[in-house]
């Protein structure tokens, strides 16, 4: 292409914007069909319990109650749910996969967990029946304290196990102890990270109608993965993949649980729905939000980092707690990011990471936006800070020190990712991108000029700096099929969901840009399996990078073969030959050419033959499986003012610099980053699951889970940087998670910053303006 | 199972006669009795602000109300903003433009929360559109960019 | 939860002790109660209906065991709780102090478990409900008591 793309880096508005405005974009909740029944869920009250009987003889007498079904019904369909992601083959690994029944039987390990299913009229004469289903439990003491959890005396959740040990790895890359040996300062800690919810404003919800008469099942979800849902039930329900279609319409908000798959939801309705033969629809409530999805960010680190005096580190030592909740179906995605992130930016010869993945009686964990990242982040970040102070060290400054060099990529780490590939970086440059952070923020300014000044007023500010370095974009694959057709309009189907990123512009973007059309008349087809039904789905910041790179290669199909048939019919050479506006014409004669919707039917003749070794129409499919990730990276940069009377934190400035690669549309980049932003601020200051101990959730509702609003987050300055992927044609990386990796990392930094003197040491997250109170005046002591 | 109340609502201009239960939830009688899909549900418990709709004019929330409470009264509901052919009004331009939505789940909430917020206030400044979206929870964008297309609405003539 | 504290009867300790055991009077001072009766020895059947913030009116079926008794000294109380709303299992323990006057001092000192949806999202108000209700029966069961010993 000779012109530069006139829709990479463009802001584009969406195309998928009227109808969101408008009203008129469908949600799984919209759906309506003639006949359809409503379900809801007897749920456990206990967090730890045997089952000593369920009585729903009341429920089932109850006008409008069609069926009332518990686990004793499901005969052959009670099996555990599937392993999502298998622990990756990390030498010495134990893992013990235990997967939750989609109905309880003989035992309830957290609070929510579906013990019956009541299919009626309306949601109102369900939720009536709930109450008419008598559920005996005989309560056992709940596990919640991680450390407790493994004593020897702790109750044991899952009974075939001699404990509530769920995984334990050890990764390692050179010898700790001989950097710990050389190190002139060893820093040392404890740090917490506490659980949050993803809170998409959008609950889940499932619809289903079987057709017997055309055998054929139709399933709307709020999945983040239809694909894999359509074969998983598919497999279960005993039909052909090509019976059940899949259907993830728009969505509002996805942020990881919604890829948690086979939750008891999507595997009862459609088997409840094959035997009522009524369409059944359920939709979550806020409340059983906070119990039945799942959530997480509990892990409790205890590590040190070896030192030089120079601040050079040398090697870290991190052992950790991770809480899987009563469940283990996803692996250890979470805990090996976390092991994975805490290298970042840095140069780390030695590393071993140890972390033992527990069961607790509370909601299954998934990974959340970020996905164990933030908490590796925390750990690095919350060390070079304590070192800095200790080595006296400007914060900048030490962490310049340790940047790995831009010539020493791709830089090979040797532990394993959630992949299952070597941790490998393959493109960036870390001192720019902090440099111009530091610049931009002002820091030098600030900590030489404003900070004093402002503190001989009596005002307690404080700058943050923080690196990060995120593994995105990776595998198995995504799919893409572009059709031109003949009204010339372009059809680009794949089979990734949509959850807000703008999958229908971006892609329409990459599109328009090999095929010279405008972005508007690229009509992007998402999460339907009917459109297209191979791929994996969002999630681990891979949308853009993979069924993008996919969409693009199917166009760069089709490009060649709108080439090739126009130089046949209009006989130019296809190198002579360029495709923009719509149209595909001669350079040298602009006027000898046709539009791609013409060339388009002359593509698919009625008379005539399509010749061998073509095929009819201008369309092609395509698919893109990297072999690794690739890597994204940043800086984010914080001013805060903190009010030690009140404990009251004002964010007066945020800045994130980060490189995303190739950028293909910034305005949604940049909404990615505020996104994130606002959720880790959340994290950091305002969101926390409550617990008490026996496993109640004493804030099940946003009246007491305080989400970021409008006045809680600062406008968000950003800056971006590109490193291109060698990994992918057009350069992508990820984008979706970087918001929130540092910025428990940043806030705690600045925060110890404008204390600075109190002795406050921040070693956990979430703050809150009491536990903030509480540390000022435990330090006053 | 309580005895039908009828109601007799106007929604969009529309004058609508049904039958309710009386714990029918507005927002439930909206969104199925009515079919008006647009107005969201994310809470159930007033704090989110996805169920907001224009009562007699005044932004409520429709899930802590009930459908027997707006016997009588004039709704209007995110469908009613767009012109006869679907045009954007100046409202909805602004968010386009400004990238105001992502997954598009709270933003019937903040456009009926707005229009009535500009409707009063013509000329507000930025800490009065900061406060302004401060009840409505959004889980995508941090804000930014819907104080962007607040701001932008506001600079232009609105209906 | 735990709730303990002191209150101060203005009667002799026997007589105190009585109106602890008569399952009608504890119904009337009880808030909320709908019916108490006593269903054996020592064991107490009920119906309550307790308000804490959202919810209004959740509906409890109780059962109350005596144990430990030493009177009219003190004794103990297992609570179970069961209702649409969620659940409450716990102990009590009371003991009567005679004074002169005579008065009684009653310490109380109890651990409630809460759980389901009341636990969820009546957190910040379980507590405070929890003492208000305590107070209101206890100067109940006092004016209940000064009627008793009014009356001769």
């Amino acid at each position: 292409m000779p012109a530069a793309p006139p829709y990479l880096r463009a802001r584009v508005p969406r195309n998928e914007d009227a109808r969101l405005l408008t009203g008129r974009a469908l949600f799984v909740d919209d759906v309506q069909l003639p006949g359809m029944l409503h379900v809801a869920f007897v749920r456990s009250e206990h967090a730890h319990g045997r089952i000593t009987s369920i009585d729903a003889s009341a429920a089932r007498l109850r006008p409008g109650v069609h069926a009332v079904y518990t686990a004793a019904d499901l005969g052959d369909y009670l099996k555990p749910g599937p392993i999502l992601v298998s622990p990756p083959p990390i030498p010495n690994l134990v893992f013990h996969g235990c997967t939750q029944l989609p109905l309880a039987k003989d035992k309830v390990r957290h609070v929510g967990e579906p013990i019956a299913m009541i299919v009626a009229d309306s949601r109102y004469v369900a939720e009536d029946a709930i109450r008419d289903v008598v559920v005996e439990i005989a309560p056992i003491d709940a596990v919640v304290d991680l450390e407790k959890g493994l004593a020897a005396d702790a109750p044991l959740i899952h009974e075939h196990l001699t404990s509530n040990l769920a995984a334990h790895v050890i990764q390692r890359k050179g010898n700790y102890a001989s950097a710990k040996a050389k190190a002139d300062i060893i820093v040392k800690r404890r740090f917490h990270y506490d659980r949050g919810v993803s809170a998409a404003i959008e609950n889940r919800a499932v619809v289903v109608d079987w057709n017997p008469k055309s055998e054929e099942m139709t399933i709307w979800d709020t999945t983040q993965a239809p694909i894999p849902i359509r074969n998983g039930l598919a497999a279960m329900l005993g039909l052909l993949e090509s019976q059940v279609n899949v259907i993830a319409p728009f969505v509002g908000g996805g942020f990881g649980p919604k890829i948690m798959m086979f939750y008891p939801e999507e595997l009862l309705l459609p088997w409840a729905a094959m035997r009522l033969n009524r369409p059944l629809k359920w939709t979550e409530d806020r409340q059983e939000n906070f119990y039945a999805t799942t959530q997480e960010r509990g892990q409790v680190h205890d590590a040190e980092m070896a030192l030089t005096k120079d601040g050079r580190i040398l090697g870290v030592h991190d052992v950790f707690l991770f809480d899987t909740g009563a469940y283990d179906p996803y692996g250890l995605t979470i805990p090996i990011n976390s092991q994975c992130t805490l290298i970042g930016p840095y140069d780390i010869p030695d590393y071993e990471s140890e972390f033992t993945a527990v069961f607790t009686n509370k909601t299954i964990v998934t990974p959340v936006r970020g996905a164990g990242r933030q908490h590796g982040v925390f750990v690095s970040e919350r060390l070079l800070d304590l070192a800095a102070r200790e080595l006296g060290i400007d914060r900048v400054e030490i962490r310049k020190r340790n940047l790995i060099g831009p010539d020493k990529f791709p830089v090979n780490h040797e532990i394993m990712f959630q992949d299952s590939a070597p941790l490998i970086y393959d493109s960036g440059d870390y001192l720019p991108t902090l440099e111009q952070a530091a610049e931009i923020i002002g820091y030098e300014q600030f900590i030489r000029e404003e900070q004093p000044r402002l503190r001989a007023e009596g005002r307690h500010v404080g700058v943050g700096v923080a690196c990060y370095v995120e593994g995105t974009g990776i595998g198995p694959y995504e799919g893409a099929r572009v059709t031109i057709e003949p009204s010339g309009k372009v059809r680009c189907a794949t089979g990734v969901g949509t959850q807000g990123q703008g999958h229908f512009t971006v892609f329409a973007q990459l599109v328009a840009d090999v095929l010279g059309v405008n972005v508007v008349d690229v009509k992007v087809v998402t999460g339907d399996t009917r459109e297209f039904h191979w791929g994996t789905g969002t999630f681990a910041s891979r949308g853009a990078v993979v069924a993008g790179s996919a969409c693009h290669a199917a166009a760069s199909n089709v490009r060649e073969k709108v080439l090739n048939l126009a130089s046949v019919l209009l006989n130019v050479p296809p190198d002579r030959l360029e495709l923009s506006g719509g149209r595909v014409f001669d350079t040298d004669d602009p006027q000898r050419g046709m539009s791609l919707g013409e060339l388009s039917g002359k593509a698919n003749p009625l008379r005539g033959a399509v010749r061998p070794g073509t095929e009819p129409g201008l369309e092609s499919t395509a698919y893109f499986g990297p072999d690794r990730g690739s890597t994204a990276s940043g800086v984010h940069a914080i001013i805060v003012e903190v009010d030690p009377e009140t404990a009251t934190v004002e964010i007066k400035r945020y800045l994130v610099v980060h490189d995303c690669g190739t950028i293909i549309n910034p305005m949604l980049v940049e909404g990615q980053i505020h996104g994130g932003v606002a959720h880790g601020i959340g994290n950091a200051f305002y969101e926390k699951l409550v617990y008490d101990e026996q496993g109640q959730l004493l804030n099940a509702s946003f009246m007491d889970y305080l989400l970021p609003t409008a006045t809680d987050v600062p406008m968000i300055e950003t800056a971006h940087r590109e490193t291109p992927s060698p990994y992918n044609v057009v350069g992508l990386k990820g984008v979706g998670e970087a918001g929130c990796i540092p910025t428990g990392a940043v806030f705690a930094q600045a925060v110890e910053d404008a204390l600075a003197g109190s002795g406050v040491e921040i070693t956990e997250i979430p703050l809150s303006p009491n536990r903030l109170f509480e540390l000022i005046e435990a330090a006053r002591k | 199972m309580s005895a039908a109340i009828a109601i007799r609502v106007r929604v969009n201009g529309v004058r609508h006669e049904r039958d309710v239960e009386a714990r029918l939830l507005l927002s439930d009688f909206i969104r199925q009795d009515l079919a008006l899909t647009g107005t969201h549900v994310g809470c159930e418990h007033g704090v989110c602000g996805a169920c907001t709709v224009l009562f007699d004019g005044e932004p409520v929330r429709s899930c802590i109300m009930l459908a027997v409470q707006a016997d009588g009264h004039d709704l209007q509901t995110v469908e009613a903003l767009a012109g006869p052919a679907g045009e954007l009004n100046p409202l909805q331009s602004a968010f386009r433009a400004e990238h105001g939505l992502q997954c598009g789940f709270c933003t019937p909430g903040f456009l009926m929360t707005l229009t009535a917020f500009l409707r009063d206030n013509p000329a507000p400044t930025d800490s009065e559109i900061r406060d302004a979206l401060s009840a409505n929870l959004c889980r995508c964008t941090g804000y930014h960019h819907i104080f962007e297309a607040a701001k932008r609405a506001s600079r232009s003539t609105l209906p | 939860m735990i709730l303990s504290g002191t209150f101060t009867f203005e009667g002799p300790r026997a007589r105190v002790w009585d109106i602890l055991q008569d399952p009608d009077v504890l119904a009337k001072a009880l808030p909320g109660t709908k019916t108490l009766t006593k269903v054996g020895d020592d064991r107490y059947q009920g119906v309550m209906k307790v308000s804490v913030g959202p919810m209004s009116a959740a509906e409890f079926n109780i059962t109350v065991e005596l144990k430990d008794k030493v009177e009219p000294e003190k004794f103990s109380m297992v609570i179970d709780g069961k209702g649409g709303v969620g659940f409450t299992k716990g102990t009590a323990t009371i003991v009567l102090d005679e004074q002169p006057g005579p008065i009684t001092v009653m310490t109380y000192t109890s651990d409630v478990q809460i759980g389901g949806k009341i636990a969820a999202v009546g957190q910040r108000l379980l507590e405070s409900v929890g003492k208000m209700m305590t107070k209101q029966a206890l100067e109940a069961l006092n004016r209940e008591l000064k009627a008793r010993l009014g009356s001769g």
